[in-house]
């Protein structure tokens, strides 16, 4: 019976070939999409899943609420996770990571590499993740200073393989050239961690005031042991303040405990996050690497499903348009003595024959694509992940899926009809209302219009953020590392390429305005002695003269630092933010103070008020932030004013090379570097617009496939018209009118939903554009304008076709 | 006395149409013996088509009494119905309702594929069809590609396939020309001679003539018989 069941479906796709290919085409692009997006939302899931002791590790997270300013951090302090292996029996182990000091120089032959990807860590490295050891202990690899472990990318770089690798030397820029043995060499860390590292250093190495339960700048995991409640354990934390930080804050504040403390409105929060949950649902100051967000997964898969069900609805709506083709069929078969049952299965067959011939269409698609798709979304996704044993299930599986979703209705509406009335063809197949079809169209239409406006949407506020009035200039402006550069080297040069032709200015610069640039946040006070009412944290940025000029700030109150002024050394420029957290009404010569390393009161004079300028992501409003002079010269911020970019560049290369020939030039410029803080939102804008473009064109298509039948089913009638004097364009218009009305409709209905998503979305902004009428009043010219080419497309080539031959084929 | 194969007893058949209750089928009492070849006859909208319908249990009677071999067809669910005429009728239409889609050979494989016959046994049984008719060579041709007669012809195989007790043939030659129409006509009547019940539908004095009675209907009564 099933091969009899394949076979008539097949030869009724041979027989209706336009009908078939629409439907492959369709469902194929849906397919397609849907695989697509299960690659990328899989990839996704699967962060940090590989780790053998997965489920029981943790990292320590920091929330800290001090005089306004609210920091939640992914890092804690150096001792924390000793303590609370020490206290509590429940933690097995702990490893920390620090890289605060950002990327080091690693000699190779007679010139410095700039390496981002290193990290000090400690040796319990390998007791808690799961990296295989190509050569190496992994046990006592790290326990001794000056020890180190490679990736196998990086030993080949270095040394040109693993086996060679182990034992030799390697040479850095720490602490003026500290050689490093090569103790072990682990596999390449997998694309799905949310961290990323070639070289491990030991902890021992590390430059710290150790011991400081104040200071939050070690990434901490641990390993509890099997069966722990981690959320029962965080309840610890309260313990641990009170026994070990309030005595080391009471040293230079007045509070005996946590409570005190929090009275005042502030807040010391220490908490564990499960290691699988990291990549999608942390966004914390200082991450280790950028993470994803559950959002998108979720936005992204329903995307998915929506294409997937617009093509299928493709099927429904053409299958029961075509449906008089099949009802002699049915009728025939009925009175042969097939049950309904039998027919409504065949017909299911036929759907599911649809299904895989478009799974493999689909697929095609998706290795074409995937290159492009990793281009947008910033993914390494493989096609040979497919092959894997889960994904085959789900490859098989899902044409079945498909073909019942988008067969089910069809095959009870055909195997409803009753043989008498189709075998007298009493069928009507008139102009009868079917209000699940339209019903069918407009959602297929409002999905198409709401992903669309999500797009425009996304667009215009990517490029409300790269034009907004940021409180800096952030064009022209070259930013070039300074590591390996001595002290006086840098002066030197950055005074002799100021005197250039096209460079305004220069200054040195380690903190600018984008988020991936230093930071440095300290407690200040209104009075010599800090309480919890009169403190508040602020950024606080060491800088020189021409900074604020080179970097294109504005001074709103007061002045700016001046060389003729002597005393500037002890003077402070406070941003907006910064004067209202104070509580100062006039600020120019009012006095904060702060401590240095050795707890002593430094008084500083305010002299100036900056206007607020963002420096962290337009998702977050303007914080405190202050600048005193000092020194910050590891990069050197350059004021370009000239339309030879290039060549200017090249020039300036060529001054480093000559001052320092083994350091790499090392450069961004503000605006890239202010871009890349954007990426993700540009990728999902991206990737929200082709999916747009996928829907609307597989809600056409189907489109095209419904007016192509209603013109066939109706050529008799539109023969009849013609004779009778009808003009093309009113043929037209007769066939375009129901079509145009449904799109209309699913305008109507699209936009309400669309304004709500998007205002939602707009939320996560402190800055961002108001959804103004004109974003959906141009989505619906555009439905509305390819509905109507498309559907002109076929009703002018039945409207000019000759009535002779239509009604001559009675 | 040969075997009652059907009765009907004052079956009448209605239909709404709008507010008015229109009288299709009225009061009909008919009986038919296993053996008899009968003709239908009468004007457009006598009724024919409806009572063979009704016969057929593709339609229902909706007052009086109808017995099939015996059992009450009136009082029977319609799976039942389905059923016994799955099992005992063959159908044979004006329009020949081919499937366009399956050859000759699958079209007439088809009720045997509905009965759960195995397919050694359909592949015999078409096989003898087939060769009994004498169009062997043309079992791999689709519908479109024969004749109207040789279309009806396999309509006929088709409805005989299942061996069938009543055969059912409603205006069989309505669309052929007269030298099909009698090799068709001649063909039920060698049928109806090897013991095939039959009852036909037709316009055509010639046509009855081959029926061992004829059934004179006018506005859906028996007027003669």
């Amino acid at each position: 019976m099933i091969k009899n069941f394949i076979k008539i479906a097949w030869r009724n796709l041979l027989k209706n070939k336009g009908f078939t290919t629409i439907n492959i085409v369709g469902l194929s692009l849906g397919i397609g999409c849907f695989v697509m997006i299960s690659l990328y939302v899989t990839d996704e899931l699967s962060y940090d899943k590989f780790h053998e002791n997965a489920h029981r590790t943790y990292r320590i997270d920091s929330d800290v609420i001090f005089g306004g300013t609210e920091l939640s951090m992914a890092v804690t302090s150096d001792p924390m996770g000793e303590t609370i292996k020490n206290d509590y029996p429940e933690v097995e182990s702990y490893v920390r990571f620090y890289n605060s000091n950002g990327s080091k120089l690693i000699r190779k032959g007679n010139t410095f590499i700039n390496e981002d990807a290193v990290t000090h860590v400690d040796s319990t490295l390998f007791k808690i993740f799961s990296f295989p050891v190509i050569v190496g202990d992994p046990h006592t690899a790290l326990v001794e200073p000056n020890s180190v472990v490679l990736t196998e990318t990086a030993a080949e770089r270095y040394f040109g393989s693993p086996e060679l690798a182990l034992g030799q030397m390697l040479e850095t820029d720490d602490n003026n050239e500290t050689l490093y043995e090569v103790t072990a060499v682990i596999e390449d860390i997998p694309k799905n961690s949310h961290f990323n590292f070639d070289f491990f250093f030991s902890m021992h190495n590390v430059n710290y005031g150790f011991g400081n339960f104040l200071s939050h700048n070690f990434h901490t995991y641990v390993l509890l042991r099997e069966g722990t409640d981690y959320q029962a354990f965080n309840r610890n934390f309260r313990e641990v303040i009170n026994k070990y930080l309030v005595p080391q804050a009471a040293q230079f504040m007045q509070i005996d405990n946590i409570e005190e403390f929090e009275a005042s409105g502030n807040k010391l929060e220490y908490s564990l996050f499960p290691l699988t949950d990291i990549h999608l649902y942390s966004s914390r100051d200082i991450e280790l690497g950028v993470n994803g967000n559950i959002q998108y997964v979720y936005i992204f898969s329903g995307i998915a499903l929506f294409i997937l069900l617009i093509a299928c609805i493709n099927f429904m709506n053409l299958s029961t348009a075509k449906s008089s083709g099949r009802a002699k069929e049915v009728g025939v078969r009925k009175v042969l003595g097939s049950e309904r049952k039998s027919l409504i299965w065949q017909f299911l067959t036929e759907s599911s024959l649809i299904a895989y011939i478009s799974i493999f269409v689909g697929l095609f698609f998706v290795w074409l694509t995937l290159g492009w798709f990793n281009g947008i979304s910033g993914k390494e996704l493989e096609f040979s992940s497919l092959l894997r044993t889960k994904f085959l299930a789900f490859l098989v599986l899902l044409p079945l899926v498909v073909g019942v979703i988008a067969g089910t209705y069809p095959a009870f509406f055909l195997s409803s009809f009753t043989p008498i009335k189709v075998l007298k063809g009493k069928l009507s197949m008139g102009p009868k209302k079917n209000t699940l079809r339209n019903f069918l169209v407009v959602f297929q239409f409002a999905t198409s219009v709401i992903l669309i406006i999500g797009t425009i949407v996304i667009y215009k506020q990517i490029n409300h953020i790269q034009s907004a009035n940021l409180g800096f200039d952030k064009d022209q402006v070259l930013v070039v590392s300074n590591a390996g550069i001595a002290g006086s080297a840098r002066e030197t040069l950055k005074n002799e390429i100021e005197q250039m032709v096209g460079v305004k200015s220069a200054s040195f610069a380690g903190y600018l305005p984008v988020s991936s640039s230093s930071r440095s946040d300290t407690s200040f006070s209104t009075e010599t002695v800090m309480t919890e009412s009169n403190g508040f944290n602020m950024q606080h940025w060491r800088i020189d003269y021409d900074y604020i000029e080179t970097i294109g700030m504005e001074i709103i109150a007061g002045r700016n630092f001046s060389r003729e002024f002597g005393a500037d050394s002890t003077a402070i420029i406070l941003n907006e933010t910064a004067v209202k957290l104070a509580g100062f009404e006039d600020p120019i010569g009012k006095k904060i103070y702060t401590t240095d390393e050795n707890a002593n009161t430094i008084t500083r004079t305010v002299i100036g008020v900056v206007k607020n300028f963002n420096y962290e992501s337009l998702r977050e409003n303007v914080a405190g932030l202050s600048f005193v002079l000092g020194n910050s010269s590891w990069e050197t911020a350059y004021r370009l004013d000239t339309s030879n970019i290039a060549g200017l560049l090249n020039t300036i290369e060529n001054k480093y090379k000559a001052a320092v020939p083994n350091m790499p030039f090392q450069y961004t410029f503000l605006d890239t570097a202010f871009d890349n803080m954007y990426r993700q939102e540009r990728r999902v804008g991206r990737v929200a617009l082709s999916f747009a473009v996928l829907a609307i064109i597989i809600a056409c298509l189907g489109l095209f496939g419904l007016v192509t039948y209603v013109a066939e089913q109706r050529t008799k009638e539109i023969g009849v018209r013609k004779v009778l004097g009808a003009s093309i364009f009113n043929i037209v218009r007769m066939l375009s009118t129901d079509f145009v009305k449904l799109v209309a409709l699913s305008f109507v209905i699209a936009t309400p939903l669309a304004w709500w998503f998007m205002s939602n979305w707009l939320q996560d902004f402190a800055y961002r554009i108001t959804l103004s009428w004109w974003i959906f009043f141009v989505t619906g010219l555009i439905a509305l304008a390819i509905a109507l080419i498309t559907l002109s497309f076929q009703a002018i080539r039945a409207a000019v076709a000759n009535p002779v031959n239509s009604l001559r084929s009675e | 006395m040969a075997n009652i194969i059907l009765s009907l007893h004052e079956a009448s058949r209605t239909v709404n149409s709008g507010s008015n209750k229109v009288t299709i089928l009225d009061d009909i009492n008919l009986q038919v013996e296993e053996g008899e070849f009968i003709s239908l006859m009468g004007p457009s909208g006598s009724g024919k088509s409806t009572l063979l319908n009704c016969i057929g249990m593709l339609d229902a009677f909706t007052d009086g009494e109808y017995a099939f071999l015996g059992q009450s067809v009136h009082r029977m669910k319609e799976k039942d119905r389905s059923k016994l005429y799955k099992e005992y009728i063959g159908f044979v239409f004006q329009a020949y309702h081919l499937i366009d889609e399956l050859k000759v050979y699958e079209n007439i494989e088809t009720p045997l594929l509905y009965k759960g016959v195995k397919a050694s046994e359909r592949k015999a049984m078409v096989a003898d069809m087939l060769d009994r008719f004498g169009v062997v060579g043309k079992k791999d041709l689709f519908p479109q590609q024969l004749s109207g007669g040789q279309q009806q012809l396999v309509g006929i195989m088709r409805a005989l396939i299942g061996s069938p007790k009543l055969i059912l043939a409603d205006e069989p030659t309505g669309n052929l020309n007269s030298k099909q129409s009698t090799e068709i006509m001649e063909l039920f009547a060698e049928l109806n001679k090897e013991g095939a019940t039959i009852i036909q539908a037709t316009h055509s004095e010639n046509n009855a003539a081959y029926g061992s009675r004829i059934v004179n209907l006018l506005d859906g009564k028996i007027v003669s018989q």
